[in-house]
């Protein structure tokens, strides 16, 4: 396995679906690679910062203007 | 995903027209909704006008609705094109390709490029500076740059934590169309914090 490989896979690594075999590969592959093992660890810290960075909340006057028209969706659509 | 608890006696409420639907509904359902129109639009605006139509949309067709998919998965459904749509006219103006941001190789398959770049791992930042406002800003435009069916693919992935599955429904692809997105846009937004952190 070369380091085109190994970051190809990357990702069945995070979710654990990497076959037995290709596991190894990757695992001897990450024990001479020092810059492979950077990427998966940078990979991985990607992965991680971008689910915590994108948790916006929605403002709660939006929620006020989307029950109010709800509100008179439903009024409407019923008279 | 399955129906979570009440949630179809919500929906026969909403059915018989019952404003007592509203309130649990969106408590339940648009903070996500508004995060996924965020993620892909993002625009605060435009993502408020995806989570109205949205909305509208079900309280309008939920008479139709046959609750064969959960209620969540098709609101990620309709909100994901939703925002697609209203992204369409805008896509030229931040996106670039993502060949400039994907690894370099040589001809034998290994890694191309300067070695302090190549070995830098700034993973074990402490999270004050990871998360600091500079590189959120460097995670957001790069995250703003990506096209747009990659971006919807990482916030409903890494953001709303969709299965490889449930993304690919939510986004009429294939499985492997979600995971080879997904992975090439994550490489993106690395490569763009690498290139952060080693000017830093």
């Amino acid at each position: 396995m070369n380091c085109k490989d190994a970051i190809g896979v990357l990702a069945d690594f995070l979710e654990q679906s990497l076959s037995p075999e290709v596991l190894a590969e990757l695992e001897r592959h990450l024990a001479d690679c020092g810059p492979c093992r950077a990427y998966l660890e940078t990979y991985r810290k990607t992965v991680e910062l971008t689910g915590r960075a994108e948790q916006i909340e929605m403002p709660e006057e939006m929620k006020a203007r989307l029950r109010s028209l709800l509100l008179d969706e439903l009024r409407g659509g019923r008279s | 995903m399955t129906h979570t608890d009440g949630e179809d006696y919500l929906i026969e409420q909403l059915r018989a027209g019952d404003p007592g639907a509203l309130e649990p509904l969106i408590a339940r359902h648009a903070a996500r909704v508004y995060r996924v129109a965020y993620g892909i639009t993002r625009s605060a605006e435009d993502a408020e006008e995806v989570v109205q139509d949205v909305f509208l949309t079900l309280v309008r067709k939920i008479s139709t609705f046959e609750g064969r998919a959960a209620l969540g998965t098709w609101l990620y459904r309709v909100a994901t094109n939703a925002a697609l749509i209203k992204r369409r006219g805008k896509r030229a103006q931040v996106e670039v390709s993502l060949e400039d941001h994907l690894p370099a190789f040589k001809d034998d398959g290994h890694r191309d490029g300067d070695r302090s770049f190549l070995l830098l791992d700034w993973s074990l930042k402490p999270d004050e500076e990871l998360l600091s406002s500079e590189s959120r800003a460097t995670l957001a435009r790069a995250t703003e740059a990506l096209p747009e069916h990659y971006r919807a693919v990482l916030v409903l992935r890494d953001v709303e934590e969709l299965s490889n599955e449930e993304t690919a429904e939510a986004l009429s692809e294939s499985v492997a169309s979600v995971k080879s997105r997904l992975h090439r846009a994550r490489m993106a937004l690395r490569e763009e914090l690498t290139r952060h952190w080693s000017r830093a």
